[in-house]
């Protein structure tokens, strides 16, 4: 059993290079249906797989080749990397189906062929990386990612802001990479396989391994200093092509810090813990104030994404803290929320990038400003999306809340901690935290509202409802959604198998999942009158509702206990028999007496005109003007026009502002790589003296460091 | 704070007993003409061109009074011209209007809309005044609302000018259920002065249905009061 | 002064046919030297008191009529309109204060003005009309059934930035609040500019009064604003007298400033009540509220009407008061204006509700110039203009009173310019009541033809008329410029850059009607 899932797994890459073969030869209009039936079929096969490797356990390496220098390659599958398979392949799959009319809107001017060939290559990767068991055909992958993403960003390739784009997402992966590479190198010294336990390095090597590994697979997870990239590159990729890299590959960034960090060489001091917390919460609270002051629809769904990658990241350092000082349960509470977290974030930004692509393709603009009233031209669109903006803005009962509960719940265990100053760093964090969900509230309500609901702000021709594929494509991520939001009982489960690559033991199952909720199905550790009482409560209701609806969280010991809980499955039976009951009563009780409906209340006015009504960018004004340190926008145009001295002609204003990690890290660099650059060019003046100096000078060390050598 | 509230509560209470259907002096009201017995027809004819806008007739002997049509110009007043009548039961139903009474549950909460729909500014100083504190439309659960939608009863005030009629009809629409419209001044009733010309109508009753019309110019708050009162049933007036 | 001022105008344009009749100088001009000629007055300081536009048959043409703002005077400038162009000069580039003006001929007259940069929908508006209407022009008659051609309208906007948007206010909005369309463009949180618009409640005043007697007009001329019914009426009152020559008895004129002022106290206290309601004070709106009635009360007492109506008669009063009433009500007054006292003190130094008015719609003199704003809106900038002791008329050149001036032009300087001039009101009543002359209080009139200027200082400001009648008293032409039209032009002057919540508060310290605006 264990060995079909790494079969399954290189089968589906199989396929990806057969579907890219292909696309590479068949008629230009079968293409579409090659790249639809390989992503589907490929990413159902590593679905499969990694759910095979979750239950039945994790296949051993299998040493393929062994090279010289770079050691053996190996493959094989492992419970932390199939949850991340699982995931990819949920957003995978529903991508595919959407790209089949998706890509028509680029037949006129780019080549499908070449989109299909390296979306394939893409797939074909990523699912690769996810069974590299050494260094070397770990980062071969990984540059395969990297290129093919890359590619695939640049695919309006004759827009010049789109290969810039690219090329810097490029340029800073590379610099990651190269961090990532010495860390994995550092990790063990030796060897370059993954496969042993893991090693406890010791002090500053400790610590290099974990800056190097952190911010280089950072940049990939879009950490805050340094995701310049992030901001450029989602928006001007291609719409599917935006939801796999919010959905995937930042997933893989995540899942380097995971592979590095808890797998090969445990994080083991708990200031590090501390710093991934605290890179985690300003990239979420940075994140989500630019998303919601930007009007791009697209940019604004990128910064969500770093905002939601920093809130997994918090909660993977809370989990590193409470490994560090040995409290391996409140651990597991916070590795499964980050890895949770993950999953909602590739379904629910899955969801809505496709949502985005598919206005902007109908709509031709992504500009919130100039959009409005889409719920009714594009009715199943909106209801579509307005499933993935109730799930990110964690309302319960989807799937948003159940991570961002379980995150905060994490965050409030620093209660156990003995250290003060790690309880007031993990308070600062979660006040943060706390802000960030806020804000992400205003952010989504401002997209959903000023863009699909209201009136239509520009003259546009009425579009039509997307194509059936499209909207399939994003109704399987909602349901996604909701089945993720419904049962977190029996995904938390799964996510227990997974971290037993981390943690040697499933920690989570036991501590949110306690079995005292399956009768007869496994030990009590609790009092009998304690779990009695629970039941009363409404643990378990009766015997024909499902045993598991609560996640649980246990406090104290068997002695006195104390219990925190959730539950989104009774949340979801509740709701639907009070909406029952609702319309039972409405129909019933209110049939003598009709609602009257009538024109919107304008003052008067007969109509409101489209320019009166609230802008998106003026209903995020307020977080702008307060938040106003963080932009730090400098003012562009204030400039007033008047016509015989008195007549206001216009005013016209303009702002702009620089991203926080461009204002940090990106424009000093570059500014001092430019100006070093500057200086040595100064060597280049020409004149051929000189040059023959410089080449006297070259021999004269090489011959003095070959003469030192020598004994 | 504390020092307005002081001055507020230790300046007492001020409001003044409603006049019911007595006569009030000349600084409440300036009064209406009534019909008067002249002692010729060529009496009467005299006082009916004297009046500006035709709100005298002249049948026989008697000079009539249309009320709804009288500006208050004062030309008729005098010794020898028309009785003047000093009571404030203005009021009186819309010739139309077949309306019923506002259910009983009004009569103690009533909300009105105010809409100017041209009004010179007399009629909306007037209604400024019942709120004051000496007329207190408080004390009677009548209480002016600035949206239609929670709106009981929609006061209209001016001759009904034709830019503002659409606003004035998508106010009304935008009541519910059930609703009255009470035209308060002359110009509402009739047009006054104004109307009926391209620019006005000549009263509100040809725009939207009206219930009740409180002639005058402009009308006195107790007037107003007494009219508001009868639309919303606290009182009831024997049928002329 | 006018004389030497005709002298020097001989000079500078001979051919025009300059003439000198009173205080009046009139000429019949071209065109082409419109532009100098007002440049020419408006530097010495000279202000625009109306523009009338007349159309009879195939004579078309333009009066311009300038006064003087520091002695007495006034000067017409007659320019003939080609019937078939229709085109003048326009002024705008000269004296902004002309634009409204010269938009208003153009909807009502079809008249257009060249290089003025925004004609259109201003009167008449383009939801309901066709372009041209035309409505003040002989061949439209009001009892005409004009199908209604209406356009799209769009609000002009100027401000141009990302996500700049326009909130509208209105034309319904708040409790008892007058008809008009507030345009506020916002970004989102400031207002970066509010314009209204206007003339929702247009009448067409100016187009019934054709076709009336002199008397009936006078009806017109109070009910054009309620509120001020004195202030409109004496202005329309004087022009048809000086038309007709009819001179008013002494009695009659000292009667109708006492009456004048007893209006402007309780115009005043309205204005005031406005504020403290803008501003949430509900103890000083009720207090206000209370003395606004008495007020009233008092009018009534005297007059048998509360807002005055009925006591204006051409030639003079429709009825006489004799001295006593007129103490009484002096006294009476005073004993109002002895409680607003204390309420101003309380305003004074209550903090949140000057936090609220000061520095709140601030208009520099300089704007208050350029557009020419009049009344006390004006005085609270800086500017003393007022009709009363520049053009001084009726009992006024005998009567001794400050005119109230405050420098800051922001809503408290401008609540502090309403409580001075209420006591300079009662100062001028008790003053008229020491010194009442005997005689009658009404004259003969007698109709013939004829047309005049006629002006007073109403409660909002400088309210001019001119009227035009033939042989029999019927008005062929009635002009009526209010003050609130001249201030509404400099509305949005105040109602730069500023914070929503300021809105109602700005709109109540400008003490602004947009009856007498609409007409």
């Amino acid at each position: 059993m264990d060995a079909l899932a790494l079969v399954l797994t290189l089968w589906a890459i199989t396929v990806c290079i057969i579907g890219a073969n292909v696309a590479l030869q068949c008629a230009e209009r079968w293409v579409s249906r090659v790249l639809l039936a390989t992503g589907c079929l490929a990413s159902a096969l590593s679905f499969v797989g990694g759910a095979l490797c979750l239950y039945a356990g994790p296949s051993g390496d299998a040493v393929l080749w062994t090279l010289p220098v770079l050691g053996p390659i190996s493959i094989g599958t492992t419970a932390i990397a199939s949850w991340f398979t699982c995931v990819a392949s949920l957003v995978y799959f529903p991508t595919s189906i959407f790209t089949f009319r998706y890509l028509e809107r680029y037949a006129a001017k780019y080549s499908l062929r070449a989109f299909a060939i390296w979306y394939c290559a893409l797939l074909a990767a990523i699912i690769g990386l996810f069974i590299c068991r050494d260094v070397t055909s770990f980062f071969i992958d990984w540059e395969v990612i990297a290129i093919a993403s890359a590619v695939l960003v640049a695919f309006e390739w004759r827009e010049v802001s789109h290969a810039r784009a690219a090329f810097t997402m490029l340029g800073m992966s590379e610099a990651g990479t190269v961090a990532a590479i010495l860390a994995m190198l550092l990790a063990r010294p030796g060897s370059l396989s993954f496969a042993g336990p893991p090693v406890l390095l010791s002090g500053a090597m400790s610590w290099t391994v974990f800056l190097l590994a952190f911010f280089g697979f950072g940049v990939k997870a879009g950490l805050l200093p340094i995701n310049s990239w992030l901001p450029r590159a989602h928006p001007l990729a291609p719409g599917n092509v935006s939801a796999l890299l919010s959905g995937v590959i930042l997933n893989v960034g995540v899942y380097g810090i995971v592979l590095v960090n808890m797998v090969l060489a445990p994080s083991h001091l708990p200031a590090q813990g501390i710093v991934v917390m605290v890179v985690g919460a300003i990239s979420a609270i940075v994140g989500i104030l630019y998303a919601t002051t930007v009007d791009d629809m697209k940019a604004m769904l990128a910064f969500s994404s770093i905002e939601n990658i920093g809130i997994a990241i918090t909660a993977l350092g809370a989990a590193f803290v409470f490994i560090a000082v040995g409290m391996p349960l409140f651990a597991g509470i916070g590795f499964a929320a980050g890895m949770y977290h993950l999953a909602n974030h590739s379904a629910y930004k899955g969801l809505l990038f496709l949502g985005a692509a598919t206005v902007d393709a109908k709509m031709g603009t992504r500009s919130m400003d100039a959009l409005g009233g889409l719920i009714r031209v594009l009715p199943i669109t909106t209801a579509l999306f307005f499933v993935g903006v109730f799930a990110i803005a964690a309302i319960p009962p989807l799937n948003g809340f159940v991570s961002e509960w379980m995150t905060l719940q994490a965050l409030l265990r620093s209660a156990e901690l003995g250290s003060l100053t790690y309880r007031v760093i993990f308070a600062l964090c979660g006040a943060t935290l706390a802000l960030t969900a806020a804000l992400t509230v205003t952010c989504f309500v401002k997209v959903f509202g000023m863009s699909f609901l209201g009136w239509q702000r520009t003259d546009r021709p009425t579009p039509t409802e997307a194509p059936r594929s499209m909207l399939a494509g994003m109704a399987l991520l909602a349901i996604e959604c909701v089945l993720l939001g419904a049962l977190p009982t029996y995904v938390l489960p799964i996510i227990g198998r997974a971290s037993v690559s981390a943690f040697g033991a499933d920690v989570v199952t036991g501590t949110l999942v306690p079995p005292f909720f399956r009768p007869g199905r496994g030990p009590t550790p609790l009092p009998a009158d304690f779990v009695a009482t629970f039941h009363a409560l409404g643990a378990q209701i009766g015997a024909w509702l499902p045993g598991r609806g609560l996640v649980v969280m246990l406090r104290g010991g068997s002695a006195n206990p104390v219990v925190f809980a959730m539950s989104t499955t009774y949340l979801w039976v509740i709701i639907a028999f009070l909406a029952l009951i609702t319309y039972a009563i409405v129909r019933v009780a209110t049939r003598a007496r009709r609602a009257q409906r009538s024109r919107t209340w304008a003052g008067g006015l007969t109509r409101i005109l489209p320019e009166m009504t609230y802008t998106a960018t003026g209903f995020s004004n307020p977080v702008r003007v307060i938040f106003e340190a963080v932009f730090d926008p400098t003012e562009v145009e204030n400039t007033r026009e008047t016509i015989h001295e008195h007549f206001r002609a216009a005013i016209r204003r303009a702002r702009e502002d620089i991203f926080l990690s461009d204002r940090l890290i990106s424009d000093p660099i570059a500014k001092v790589v430019r100006s070093a650059a500057v200086m040595l060019a100064r060597m280049h003046h020409g004149r051929l003296g000189a040059y023959v100096g410089y080449a006297l000078a070259t021999l004269l060390v090489a011959l003095a460091i070959v003469g030192v050598g020598q004994p | 704070m504390k020092n307005w509230f002081v001055r507020g509560v230790t300046a007492g209470i001020w409001t003044e007993a409603l006049p019911g259907s007595g006569n009030v002096s000349n600084a409440l009201s300036p009064g209406l003409p009534t019909t008067t017995e002249y002692a010729t027809p060529e009496l009467a004819r005299e006082m009916a061109t004297r009046c500006p806008t035709d709100a005298i007739h002249a049948s026989g002997a008697t000079a009539e009074v249309d009320d709804d049509r009288c500006v208050l110009c004062m030309r008729c007043k005098g010794r020898d011209g028309q009785k003047w009548r000093h009571d404030i039961t203005w009021g009186h139903t819309a010739g139309a209007s077949s309306q019923e009474p506002l259910p009983s549950a009004f009569a103690s909460s009533l909300h009105v809309r105010i809409i100017d729909a041209g009004d010179c500014g007399s009629c909306l100083n007037e209604l400024a005044q019942m709120n004051g504190p000496l007329y207190n439309l408080h004390r009677l659960g009548i209480f002016v609302t600035p949206t239609p939608r929670q709106a009981d009863v929609l006061l209209v005030v001016g001759p009904g000018t034709r830019q503002m009629r659409d606003a004035l009809v998508t106010s009304y629409n935008a009541m519910p259920e059930p609703k009255r419209v009470v035209a308060v001044g002359v110009c509402a009733a009739s047009g006054g002065i104004f109307g009926p010309s391209l620019m006005s109508s000549g009263g509100i009753g040809e725009i939207i249905p009206v219930d009740l019309v409180v002639p005058g110019c402009p009308p006195p708050p107790h007037a107003i009061i007494d009219a508001l009162r009868l639309v919303c049933g606290q009182i009831k007036r024997v049928a002329q | 002064m006018v004389a030497e001022l005709v002298n020097h105008l001989r000079t500078i344009w001979p051919e025009t046919d300059w003439r000198l009749d009173g205080e009046l100088i009139s000429a019949e001009v071209e065109a082409r030297y419109l532009r100098a000629m007002a440049k020419y007055f408006t530097a010495q300081q000279w202000r625009i008191g109306t523009i009338v536009a007349r159309e009879n048959g195939r004579d078309v043409h333009v009066r311009y009529f300038f006064y003087a703002t520091k002695h007495s005077g006034w000067v017409e400038l007659r320019v003939d309109v080609n019937a078939i162009d229709r085109v003048l000069p326009s002024l705008t580039n000269v004296t902004i204060a002309a634009d409204w003006f010269e938009r208003e001929i153009e909807d009502l007259f079809s008249i257009r003005f060249t290089e003025h940069p925004r004609l259109g929908d201003f009167v008449l508006h383009n939801e309901q009309w066709a372009e041209n209407l035309g409505l003040m022009r002989p061949r439209v008659r009001l009892d005409a059934d004009i199908p209604e051609r209406p356009r799209e309208w769009h609000p002009k906007r100027v401000l141009e930035e990302q996500g700049a948007f326009v909130m509208p206010v209105g034309p319904v909005y708040s409790g008892d609040a007058e008809s008009a369309l507030f345009l506020l463009e916002t970004v989102g949180e400031d207002v970066v500019r509010a314009v209204p618009r206007l003339f929702y409640k247009y009448r067409a005043i100016e187009k019934i009064a054709e076709g009336r007697t002199v008397h009936d007009v006078l009806l017109l001329a109070e009910r054009c604003n309620g509120t001020s019914a004195i202030g409109n009426g004496v202005a329309y009152c004087q022009a048809v007298e000086r038309a007709l020559g009819i001179t008013v008895p002494v009695r009659a004129q000292s009667l109708r400033a006492f009456f004048a002022e007893l209006e402007r106290l309780r115009h005043h206290m309205t204005s005031i009540r406005q504020i403290c309601a803008s501003t949430a004070l509900q103890v000083a709106e009720s207090q206000a509220l209370w003395m606004e009635e008495r007020l009233l009360r008092i009018s009534g007492d005297l007059a048998g009407h509360r807002y005055l109506f009925g006591v204006l008669a051409i030639g003079g009063l429709m009825f006489d008061c004799d001295r006593q009433m007129l103490e009484d009500a002096a006294y009476d007054a005073g004993n109002v204006l002895r409680k607003v006292e204390p309420l101003r003190k309380a305003l004074e130094n209550a903090s949140s509700f000057l936090d609220r008015i000061e520095r709140v719609g601030i208009v520099s003199e300089e704007s208050a110039r350029d557009f020419e704003i009049v009344g006390p809106f004006a005085r609270a900038s800086g500017v003393a203009a007022d009709m009363r002791a520049v053009q001084p008329y009726g009992a006024y050149p005998s009567i001794e009173f400050d005119v109230p001036i405050e420098a800051q032009g922001d809503g408290y300087a401008r609540l502090r310019v309403l409580f001075w001039e209420m006591a300079q009101s009662l100062r001028i009543m008790h003053a008229i009541v020491a010194d009442l002359p005997q005689g009658s209080v009404a004259s003969e009139v007698a109709l013939h033809s004829g047309e005049a200027l006629g002006w007073s200082e109403a409660p909002s400001g400088a309210s001019i008329h001119w009227v035009e009648c033939d042989a029999q008293g019927v008005v062929l032409r009635y002009r009526l410029t209010p003050p609130s039209f001249r201030n509404w032009h400099g509305f949005h002057v105040a109602t730069e850059d500023f914070a929503f919540q300021d809105f109602p508060i700005v709109l109540a310290t400008l003490d602004l009607s947009v009856a007498e605006n609409d007409r």
